[in-house]
């Protein structure tokens, strides 16, 4: 990989323009004419017209937040969800630890254990709210699209252990059965049309 | 002593202070929801109906608030410095005619606590006390942003005093009167007559050193928050910031009396829709207190003290000097 | 050793010895051939054949093609490409896509080529048969992941000597045919050695019966074979590894302790696993799984100290053991300098006196080679050492010797089916004990060379000669010519004709000789097999290198004086070269900084042993020690090689070191004393930090420093005495070891291998007397008495039983008047 592109420095003209200011008066004469020509040329006036004229026009942008709330996109990084496996609705997470090493601020953690049933199993995962990031690099890696972030941005609470727990996150078995799980189009999801760019593995059955 | 007079007067500044520090309560309610419309907010909504109510919300949160006075202060005078404030501003008061004179049940009612013959010099001489309450508190407080702040306000109050005093000793010299009731009398004649006209560069020297002597923006230099914090509010809580609070509310309250009463006929002729007019004439200038945080920046401390002694002070003087001009030929 | 040649490779011009594999040569040069079957030290095993290279226009696997002088090498072409990645996507078939969940993820060489030699799709295919996971004890084998590199099979045959896997059918279909065509050649032939076999048991039972070292779970390059304990605890890359020694026996073993936290709520160190670098070392089971011995949830007990100080005020002994450090060897060397303390050592003390009493004779201050000299040599023997259990490592070499093309004899009295089961060509002669002085005699009448050994040692070997007459019957092959008469068609006339032909055969016919023959008398004495003397001359069949293994039956026998300088006189008249097994882990070190009193005083401060005030890193003593993988600091191997090892988990209390400095020493930091280690006795001024604890691609140990010589400054003195033969200990024998995978109560204290030690019996034993296991038994003998379980062990043979040192609740120290072997009475309770 070459990296001239980050050494060239030079960003160039392109798009850029000086703001027009006008030179700072030196001497005293020069800042009285200023204070003069700012006071009697009305642009005083000018921005007080300008918030008199939007007080009356009263085009009001407010959300007031607790009663209503702006839609967020589905692609939006809040609090992760833990998926189940639609069919078994067993978790999908396997326990690879994939997510804890990539973390950037090291705020995930799991213990993993050998089952009754030979397979990996994941007997705690914690996700230190306080310490991450949102940067959505967990969801991205995570070959099992277990791990996504969800919708829920609200999480003022007294406690850090209410924060957020490996229950919290996972989606309910009631909830999975009502179909209410949704699969997460943002970061680590399968693009659409993807199934073409693989090259197909032989099979012998 | 007439009793009755004594009464009339306890009634009187009973009624002052209930009411100028409710308004103060209102004002603030006012000034939040006028700056907010002006950039397209809403303001306060949620205490009673369009949150009316804000103001007894505020004060039980000042009441109930602890009221913690720091380690390092000097106590006694961080205790006192926001009742000077608050002192001041309502004892500046006393000269101010609010009303015309009116009779009540056979009584005639005179709406101004003190008809003193000195009636300005005392407005603003108790008025350049209430420098004592900024100073006081920003200094007891052991608070750096207090403690420039106190600076700020004195060097403020000191410079804007020169401005004030001078610009209405123009007026004065055409009235000859210190008295405000003499001024409302001189302008009774109608709008032709008001002072504006005749001493428009006074007034403007007045309003910008009342915005100086209020710390209203553009001159917010004494408590700037982004600058330093509330100034020398910074260490108060509860019902002493509260007395801060209404001594300059109060303030903007009396110096809109005060500008009405002076440059802009006051209550005229002394009839009812006198006294309406200037209720509507304090309340526009309120407004403009207003307005003009919505519209305008803040200058700098250094460019205020330039605008006061380079430019203001010697075109006080000038103004001065023309009028004594006009006044002899 | 071979000649120095010069190889190309790739272009490049580099200098290799004659005969060395074209990999090994490869890599110590730095340059990358693919390679996965292959462990270096052992027998090229050809599964793979990913090492093909071009070697002057012919391709060959540069794991088994030895080097030639101008030899040009090409490490790839485009054919070799074509066969590499048609071999990686064989590997790649129909092995599971759940990374994930493997415990080699990270660390996985099938993972590493895979992606090395850019395998993006998959061109084979066949039907998978059921291959479910097993769980074989402490190693859970998944055939699934298995590719049969056969790594594990070699390492467990070449250099463990266990012998307990091999391949077993795997009952797959057979490959498509059109892939013959179509698949590379070599590709293929590996494919469908591959698609026959998966990993099993030799034994064919369920469970591995083996000595439990877990090499094979080291070695292997994915996920198939692992630790049961470690399975689905952590992935490689969250481990922090700390380069360390292992601290279980003198082999001083270069391992790396593989921490992280321990669980989500405890963020304290643990160690999970120890890994090694299995190309060039091989852990046994202790060093392996014994690895959280650590002296853990201790503070700084501030009366405890102030309590050590007072006992080491009154105190006028010091008894310790050997599983120190050398930094703490010295402090407390220089606490007797300083007070004047008695230094009592029992097992250090022995092995100074032997190694003393060797110096008259050898004139060196210590013996000549080291472990990985016993790995080159062809032929190796083994003397006074229970090899499996006093140091795993000098088993290793002697197996590994014997497997690569050597041979070996190993003379115990206690029988080992291990040692047995090497290999064919390892003679094993149980002696009778107190006799180790005829096995030494026998060596020297056997190969020294008798021009330069003293005339005395010379005419008394000689005594033990006669001549006999034997009857020998030979088979001698005759020749017998028959006539044979067959019916053949004339291809002219198309007619039958008989034609008759001479026949020559040769027919065995057996024929009786007299020959007179030398009968050696000493071969009775040990005890050797009938027609020994054959089968050592077949064994030592172009045998150029000797080596010599000498262990502490020797240093505690009670004539331990004359058989050092009998070891002695081997190594200087014969072309033996020797290796002594210290006692425990660092008794060379202790030995050689410690200045050791035979008695203890009145009043004794114990570290780690009994005493009026014990300090101890078990933690059951009146002041908690550091244990060894809380430490850091060097310990002397018996390589004579001076090793550091870091800290692997935290600790809490005080050190040595600190009641040293309380005492007036001092030091801020323990390794303040590595750079003080005494350079009279071979140590170097060298600071700790500067000490480096890895290997080269070479294979070359960069390890701490070595031992220098010194010049041995006693009067020559060759003289030996003769054998007593009638020395003998009658009756039913006792012998002082351990089992397999424990050493002292420290490997007893990790989770994997804690144990109830007890009287260890071997099979045969146990069935011919009347005990069983589980029975207690109280085993007298002339000096103590302890009562304890009986246990059976496989790993032994013959009538002799053991009792362990591991187990802190059973003194068997105290049954035994210093020499290993004992005879007792056992009686059931």
């Amino acid at each position: 990989m070459s990296f001239e592109k980050f050494k060239d420095r030079n960003v160039g003209e392109d798009g850029y323009y000086m703001v027009d200011i006008e030179d700072y008066p030196e001497t005293g004469w020069g800042k009285f004419k200023q204070v003069a020509s700012r006071s009697l040329k009305g642009e005083l006036f000018v921005g007080l017209w300008v918030v008199l004229r939007e007080m009356f026009k009263f085009d009001i942008h407010t959300v007031q937040y607790p009663k209503e709330k702006l839609p967020i996109g589905p692609r939006y990084r809040a609090v992760h969800k833990m998926l189940r496996l639609f069919e078994s609705g067993t978790e999908r997470c396997i326990g690879c630890g994939l997510c804890e090493k990539i973390c950037i601020s090291d705020c995930i953690r799991m213990d993993t254990k050998y089952d009754e049933n030979s397979r990996k199993e994941v007997t705690e995962y914690s996700i230190n709210l306080g310490r991450c990031i949102f940067c959505g690099y967990c969801a991205e890696v995570c070959p099992e699209l277990a791990i996504v972030h969800g919708g829920r941005y609200e999480n003022a609470s007294e406690q850090r252990a209410h924060f957020v727990e490996f229950e919290d996150m996972l989606t309910p078995i009631d909830a999975l059965k009502a179909g209410q799980q949704e699969e997460f189009p943002g970061f680590g999801a399968i693009i659409p049309g993807s199934d073409k760019s693989v090259k197909k593995t032989p099979l012998a059955y | 002593m007439d009793t009755a007079y004594l009464i009339e007067t306890v009634i009187k500044i009973v009624i002052l202070l209930l009411v100028f520090s409710a308004l103060a309560g209102f004002g603030t309610y006012f000034e939040r929801k006028v700056l907010a419309f002006m950039q397209r907010r809403l303001g306060p909504m949620h205490v009673g109906p369009y949150s009316l109510l804000q103001i007894a919300a505020d004060g039980v949160k000042l009441f109930t608030k602890e009221d913690i006075v720091p380690q390092n202060v000097v106590g006694p005078i961080f205790k006192i410095a926001p009742v000077i404030t608050a002192a001041t501003a309502f004892m500046a008061a006393a000269a101010i005619p609010f009303m015309p004179s009116f009779t009540i049940f056979g009584y005639e009612v005179h709406p101004i606590i003190s008809d003193i013959n000195v009636g300005i010099l005392y407005i603003l001489g108790v008025m350049a006390i209430g420098l004592y309450g900024p100073l006081l508190g920003g200094m007891a407080s052991a608070n750096k942003w207090s403690l420039i702040s106190a600076a700020r306000a004195a060097s403020v109050f000191i410079s804007y005093e020169v401005v004030s005093g001078l610009s209405l000793l123009a007026p004065i010299m055409m009235v000859g009167s210190l008295s405000l009731i003499d001024f409302n009398n001189y302008q009774a004649a109608g709008v032709g007559s008001w002072m504006i006209w005749s001493q428009p560069v006074a007034f403007v020297l007045f309003v910008i050193a009342a915005f100086a002597e209020t710390g209203r923006t553009p001159f917010h230099l004494i408590a700037n928050d982004h600058e330093i914090i509330d100034g020398f509010g910074t260490e108060y809580s509860g019902m002493r910031w509260g007395l801060f609070f209404i001594g300059e509310y109060a303030n903007m309250f009396f110096i809109s009396f005060v500008i009405a009463l002076i440059f802009l006929g006051g209550f005229g002729d002394g009839s009812v829709g006198g006294a309406l007019a200037l209720l509507g004439k304090v309340s526009f200038i309120f407004f403009f207190f207003l307005w003009t945080r919505a519209a305008w920046p803040d200058v700098r401390p250094d460019q205020l003290m330039w605008l006061c002694w380079k430019v203001l002070m010697p075109i006080a003087v000038v103004n001065i000097v023309i009028t004594g001009i006009v006044m002899m030929f | 050793m071979a000649n120095e040649i010069t190889i190309t490779i790739d272009g490049k011009e580099f200098q290799t010895q004659e005969g060395e594999f074209i990999l090994n040569a490869a890599r110590a040069n730095d340059i990358f051939i693919p390679a996965i079957c292959y462990l270096t030290r052992c027998s090229p095993t050809l599964a793979c054949r990913i090492c093909l290279v071009e070697a002057d226009g012919k391709q060959v696997y540069a794991c088994n093609a030895k080097t030639k002088s101008g030899m040009n090498i090409t490490t790839t072409t485009e054919n070799i490409e074509k066969e590499r990645r048609a071999i990686m996507e064989v590997y790649d078939v129909n092995h599971p896509l759940q990374c994930g969940v493997c415990d080699q993820s990270g660390e996985c060489e099938l993972q590493n080529y895979t992606l090395e030699l850019g395998v993006d799709s998959q061109s084979y295919t066949i039907a998978d048969v059921d291959r479910s996971s097993v769980d074989w004890g402490h190693i859970h084998y998944d055939p699934g992941l298995c590719i049969v590199c056969e790594r594990c099979v070699t390492a467990c045959k070449d250099m463990i000597g266990d012998n307990s896997l091999k391949t077993v059918p795997r009952g797959a279909g057979a490959i498509d045919g059109s892939f013959k065509e179509s698949m590379p050649k070599d590709a293929y032939a590996m494919w469908n050695k591959l698609n026959k076999s998966v990993i099993g048991l030799t034994s064919g039972e369920e469970m591995l019966d083996c000595t439990s070292c877990g090499e094979c779970a080291a070695v292997c390059p994915v996920g198939a074979l692992v630790d049961t304990d470690y399975i689905y605890t952590s992935n490689a890359w969250e481990h922090k590894q700390v380069p360390a020694t292992c601290g279980h026996c003198s082999a001083g073993c270069q391992i790396s302790y593989d921490t992280k936290h321990t669980s989500i709520d405890n963020p304290e160190e643990k160690i999970y696993r120890v890994s090694n670098e299995w190309n060039y070392v091989s852990l046994c089971g202790a060093g392996r799984y014994g690895y959280d011995y650590q002296n853990s949830d201790v503070t700084k007990d501030e009366t405890a100290f102030a309590a050590a100080l007072d006992a080491f005020k009154k105190a006028d002994t010091i008894n310790f053991t050997s599983t120190i450090t050398n930094e703490e060897a010295l402090i407390l060397q220089r606490l007797k300098d300083k007070f004047g303390y008695r230094l009592v050592n029992k097992d250090a003390q022995d092995f100074k006196t032997f190694l003393r009493d060797y110096s008259v004779v050898s004139r060196s201050s210590i013996y000549g080679s080291d472990l990985e000299k016993v790995h080159n040599t062809d032929f190796v023997v083994s003397v006074g050492t229970a090899l499996k259990s006093d140091n795993p490592n000098a088993r290793y070499a002697f197996n590994n010797a014997v497997q690569m093309k050597g041979a070996g004899l190993y003379f115990h009295p206690v029988a080992d089916p291990v040692v047995d089961g090497m290999s064919k060509n390892v003679v094993s002669i149980n002696h009778a004990p107190l006799q180790e002085e005829a096995v030494l005699y026998l060596i020297l009448d056997l190969f020294a060379n008798k021009d330069l050994l003293p005339k005395k040692v010379v005419d008394y070997l000689a005594g033990f000669h006669s001549e006999k007459t034997v009857t020998v019957t030979e088979t001698i092959k005759e020749k017998v010519v028959t006539q044979v008469t067959k019916k053949v068609v004339n291809k002219e006339t198309g007619e039958e004709e008989e034609v008759t032909s001479d026949v020559t055969k040769m027919v065995p016919k057996k024929v009786s000789k007299e020959v007179e023959v030398d009968e050696n008398r000493l071969l009775e004495i040990v005890g050797a097999p009938a027609k020994f003397e054959e089968t050592l001359l077949k064994l030592l069949k172009k045998k150029e290198t000797f080596s010599l293994i000498v262990g502490p039956d020797l240093y505690t026998h009670p004539s331990s004086q004359n058989i050092a300088r009998l070891v002695a006189l081997i190594e200087k008249y014969s072309a033996f070269e020797l290796v002594m097994i210290p006692t425990l882990t660092n008794t060379l070190g202790v030995g050689l900084i410690c200045d050791l009193d035979d008695e203890a005083g009145e009043y004794a401060v114990g570290y780690n042993t009994q005493g009026d005030f014990v300090l101890s890193g078990l933690g059951d003593g009146d002041l908690d020690m550091p244990a060894i993988n809380q430490q850091e600091g060097t310990l002397t191997s018996i390589n004579k090689r001076v090793n550091p090892t870091n800290v692997a988990v935290g600790y809490g209390g005080y050190v040595l070191n600190d009641i040293a400095n309380a005492l007036g020493l001092k030091a801020e930091y323990t390794i303040d004393y590595t750079e003080q280690l005494p350079t009279s006795r071979g140590f170097k001024t060298r600071k700790f930090d500067d000490l480096p604890n890895h290997y080269t691609n070479a294979g070359e140990e960069v390890r701490g420093y070595l031992l220098g010589k010194m010049p041995v400054r006693m009067k020559k003195d060759e003289h030996v005495t003769p054998i007593d033969e009638d020395q003998a200990l009658d009756g039913t024998l006792v012998y002082l070891a351990n089992p397999v995978r424990q050493f002292t109560p420290f490997t007893n204290k990790a989770h994997q291998l804690i144990a109830e030690g007890g009287l260890y019996m071997s099979e045969s034993a146990l069935s011919a007397s009347e005990l069983e296991a589980g029975d207690v038994v109280s085993v007298k003998t002339e000096a103590g008495e302890v009562s304890v379980k009986v246990i059976s062990d496989n790993k032994i043979d013959g009538e002799i039983a053991y009792l362990p040192t591991f187990d802190a609740n059973i003194n068997s120290e105290a049954l035994f008047g210093g020499y290993r072997f004992a005879t007792a009475s056992i009686q059931k309770v």
